[in-house]
């Protein structure tokens, strides 16, 4: 390297150095939360406070106070979560809950997105608006009268059958529109020939069209699963009882009210975030391009 | 649409809507009938209980006014068998029709000692609706019913014009004897009623159909007969059965029973006489693939959101609550109260003996705070975002993917997590925000106490957790944007602004435009946050329209009224979305 070049790339990055403290600001207050709920996840004790202050505290006490940092790692909280509260059992119910909205949500989302793809039919585009507008409205709005329909007429409070409908119902307008959007892109004539060699529509469908289809039908698994795992206020209004519980409800019970077992809570939400983020992660990219295209493109 | 009535759907539409309207006016006529032999039972005490103390309400427990009014009310309820209207502060029992209070016990007089369980029980409603107006916990029922083997016996508070609560009435009501009893007869049966009816009213369509050529010839006119003859069958039977009915409110519940009946027989009526019926079929059978591939989802949806939505707009003309919603909707039909108390409920600023306050129940206060926290959260989220991607997309930036992994966070994470780990960290005792205030020599401060210091708390969660999604998207967009452009803008001699404005900012829009709109709608429901982190503190005056909708309908129990409250909700949401519909004609090309 030049004496030149090694100026110009020592003064770029000196130039840059405002901008690096400014990321580098954003990323402290990005990590701090996150970095809070670790140590007290891993203070091995219940209080919000991981450090005693003394009654009349130095700068030094406050400023340990505040740096999000264990001092003694313990995992005392990871252990007591699983074995001594209905954690697991909670974990449980939300994977079988996500796991049915997925089964459920991408049965229902793909043949509907097929069926708007492909054929054109009296009702295609009022029901293809529907489903656009169904996605606008948050469910919290539905909840009185779901409430009333699914808890009072039906009885299916505190069961898993009326949640995983609930979650499936939300996650289907948007898992239409991503897999008729992605059908959209598959070209028909591979379908006209395999119907000419003799396939019935049912192989077409789900021979051909399917597997091509497979990264979507990913990204709406994804998503129906995501929709299931992170619920919270349904979960919460519809499960009264303990043991059937999800984990955000769960979660919640830690902190709610005059409970104060954050240290539960912390551990409890480390275990719950990690598969999510490390899903969402991964399929980023879809997810991204699926919100835009559905907001863009219509 | 096209319409083509022809004689043959007609008269298949007539004959259906007949069943349909002249079968729910001879269900309700038979069970109003049997009601009348059985006696009454506890829902009608209550509605005849309350009906008697909104009448008492304008005469303000004056004798001589209440007297006329109770008398009145015993003429078109003979099922009640004694009514009494007590005076709580003065201790007086202000009128009666009870066999007792005769002669030298005739109202108006004191109340005497044996009658002291009445009093109290009167005290008890009054504390109860009190303590409901107050809000806050369980709703108490404001209503007592006792039910005893021959009589049923209601008290109801009665309330002055000003909403205090001076009085209470206390009716007693028959009970037949149990359904053992053998029916009185005499009259005819209403289903024998009505099938005579609907044969009539067939036969004469058929008669004029075929019988006058120019009527046959002008399907037009045709479907105006069988209107006609729709509504005159109704009204003759309706007219008919209502006669038999001697019981106020059983005729009024009768009316409103047949009033859907023939609202929904019409319906049937013109869907399958002016051939809707028949072309949905056509078209049905056409593109029997096609549906059939839809069906699965759309009866999903249908059942549990387009119905749920429709049983939501007929709920919101309600009164249903708690203790109510196994009774028929048109019991507890209340038009548009719901929606006039919402938005009635203009008094912004209320003069209290404390001075003024804001009343932040109110629903305008509701829907200002709903705007305030869209548009700081859109905006703290679009200016976070795009300066972070700008710099992120600088040539060459140092270590750009782990900023830009690091940075993703907050969106990954789930935000009801989000939501309580700031809960905590603003805890005004351990909370590390308020550690961080005192090493700067800040006093803690109670950030749930005060309107704006629990706005802040839940504008920091939801910035925190929206700005990535917008760094993503400026980026991705920055990312599509030829490198060129720039290079024939230094060509030209732009500065750097210059290239900003003209370049940067109008290729961003494509993205960015789109992403506002989606996340204005992400905000504007962002229910998590409020709910977990401010809980709607203090006094509900950090609570959005979504948080506002779920506390009335699960903390107080208004069914109807938060049925109503979700309404409006979804009708500012669609306005809005009509809105920006028609700024990006997003839907174009579907």
């Amino acid at each position: 390297m030049t004496k030149k070049t090694l100026r110009r790339t020592i003064g770029r990055a000196l130039g840059r150095l405002p901008l690096h403290l400014l990321v580098l600001f954003f990323v402290v207050i990005t990590l701090y939360p996150i970095l809070w709920v670790v140590t007290i996840a891993l203070s091995g004790q219940q209080s919000l406070a991981y450090v005693d202050l003394p009654p009349d505290p130095t700068l030094l006490d406050r400023l340990r106070a505040i740096t999000p940092w264990p001092r003694t790692i313990s995992f005392e909280n990871f252990r007591s979560v699983w074995t001594d509260q209905p954690f697991g059992r909670w974990v449980l119910n939300s994977a079988i809950v996500a796991g049915a909205t997925t089964v459920v949500g991408v049965f229902l989302a793909s043949t509907a997105g097929y069926a708007f793809s492909r054929f054109r039919f009296p009702g295609r585009r009022a029901g293809l608006m529907s489903f656009l507008v169904a996605q606008m409205f948050p469910g919290v709005l539905m909840l009185v009268p779901l409430y009333i329909i699914l808890v009072q007429w039906l009885g299916l409070g505190s069961t898993w059958i009326g949640l995983i409908l609930i979650y499936a119902t939300i996650a289907i307008p948007f898992c239409v529109w991503m897999l008729k959007g992605y059908f959209d892109t598959i070209p028909k004539e591979l379908e006209e020939s395999a119907l000419i060699d003799g396939a019935s529509a049912a192989q077409v469908f789900l021979r051909i069209v399917l597997p091509l289809a497979k990264p979507a039908v990913a990204v709406t698994a994804l998503f129906s699963f995501l929709t299931g795992w992170n619920e919270f206020i349904l979960a919460a209004t519809f499960m009264d009882e303990e043991l059937l519980y999800t984990a955000p409800v769960g979660l919640r019970f830690f902190v709610a009210g005059y409970s104060q077992q954050w240290g539960y809570f912390a551990a409890g939400s480390i275990l719950v975030s990690i598969p999510v983020v490390a899903l969402f992660y991964v399929l980023q990219k879809y997810l991204i391009s699926g919100l835009t295209a559905g907001a863009v493109k219509g | 649409m096209r319409l083509a009535p022809t004689p043959r759907r007609l008269a298949l539409g007539l004959a259906l809507g007949l069943v349909v309207a002249l079968g729910a006016a001879a269900w309700g006529a038979a069970r109003a009938s049997l009601r009348a032999e059985r006696g009454l039972a506890a829902e009608d005490a209550e509605a005849l209980a309350r009906e008697l103390a909104g009448a008492l309400e304008a005469s303000g427990l004056e004798p001589e006014a209440a007297a006329r009014e109770l008398a009145r009310f015993a003429e078109a309820h003979p099922g009640v068998t004694a009514a009494r209207v007590l005076d709580l502060p003065g201790r007086a029992l202000v009128a009666s029709t009870a066999p007792g209070d005769t002669g030298e016990k005739a109202a108006p007089r004191r109340l005497g000692f044996d009658e002291k369980p009445l009093y109290d029980l009167g005290q008890e409603l009054r504390a109860a609706v009190e303590s409901n107006r107050a809000g806050g916990g369980v709703p108490r029922p404001e209503i007592e019913i006792r039910t005893g083997e021959t009589a049923i016996g209601v008290a109801a508070p009665v309330a002055a014009a000003d909403g205090e609560v001076v009085g209470a009435v206390f009716l007693d009501l028959a009970r037949g004897a149990g359904p053992g009893e053998a029916p009185a007869g005499g009259a005819p049966s209403p289903w024998l009623a009505g099938l005579l009816t609907l044969a009539a009213a067939l036969g004469l369509f058929l008669a004029a159909g075929l019988g006058v050529p120019a009527l046959r010839r002008r399907p037009g006119l045709l479907a105006g007969l069988a209107v006609l003859l729709f509504l005159a069958a109704v009204a003759v039977f309706g007219a008919w059965a209502a006669a038999g009915i001697a019981e106020e409110l059983l005729a009024r519940r009768f009316v409103r029973l047949a009033a859907w009946g023939a609202v929904l027989g019409l319906a049937l009526l013109l869907f399958v006489g002016l051939g809707v019926g028949a072309r949905t079929g056509r078209a049905l059978a056409r593109h029997r693939r096609a549906y059939l591939y839809v069906v699965p989802a759309l009866l999903t949806m249908l059942i549990l959101v387009f119905f749920p939505f429709f049983y939501g707009v007929v709920l919101s003309f309600t009164n249903a609550n708690i203790y109510n919603t196994d009774q028929p909707v048109t019991e507890l039909w209340v038009g548009l109260d719901n929606y006039a108390e919402i938005l009635g409920d203009t008094d912004l600023v209320r003069e209290t003996p404390a001075g003024r306050v804001i009343d932040y129940s109110s629903f305008y206060w509701t829907t200002g705070f709903t705007v305030v926290w869209t548009v700081t959260n859109v905006a703290i989220g679009v200016s976070v975002g795009l300066l972070l991607a700008l710099i992120l997309h600088r040539k060459g930036f140092a270590l750009k993917p782990v900023y830009r992994v690091i940075l993703i966070l907050p969106w990954a994470m789930p935000n009801y997590i989000t939501a309580l780990i700031w809960r905590g960290m603003f805890h005004s005792q351990f909370g590390t925000i308020n550690q961080l205030i005192q090493i700067f020599g800040g006093e803690p401060v109670s950030w749930f106490d005060t309107p704006f210091t629990a706005f802040i708390t839940v504008l920091s969660t939801n910035g925190w957790l929206s700005f990535p999604f917008m760094m993503v998207i400026s980026l991705g967009a920055l990312q599509s944007i030829p490198a060129d452009l720039y290079e024939a803008a230094r060509v030209d001699g732009a500065s750097g602004f210059q290239q900003f404005r003209s370049i940067t900012l109008p290729s961003l829009k494509p993205a960015l435009v789109p992403a506002v709109i989606i996340s204005v709608i992400w905000t504007f429901n962002m229910f998590n946050i409020i709910y977990l982190v401010s809980g709607g503190f203090p006094g509900g005056s950090t609570e959005i329209l979504v948080t506002q909708a779920y506390k009335i309908a699960f903390e107080q129990y208004r069914y109807g009224y938060a049925a109503a409250y979700s309404m409006v909700i979804f009708l500012i949401l669609f306005a809005y979305g009509a809105w920006q519909n028609r700024v990006t004609r997003a839907t174009e090309g579907i």
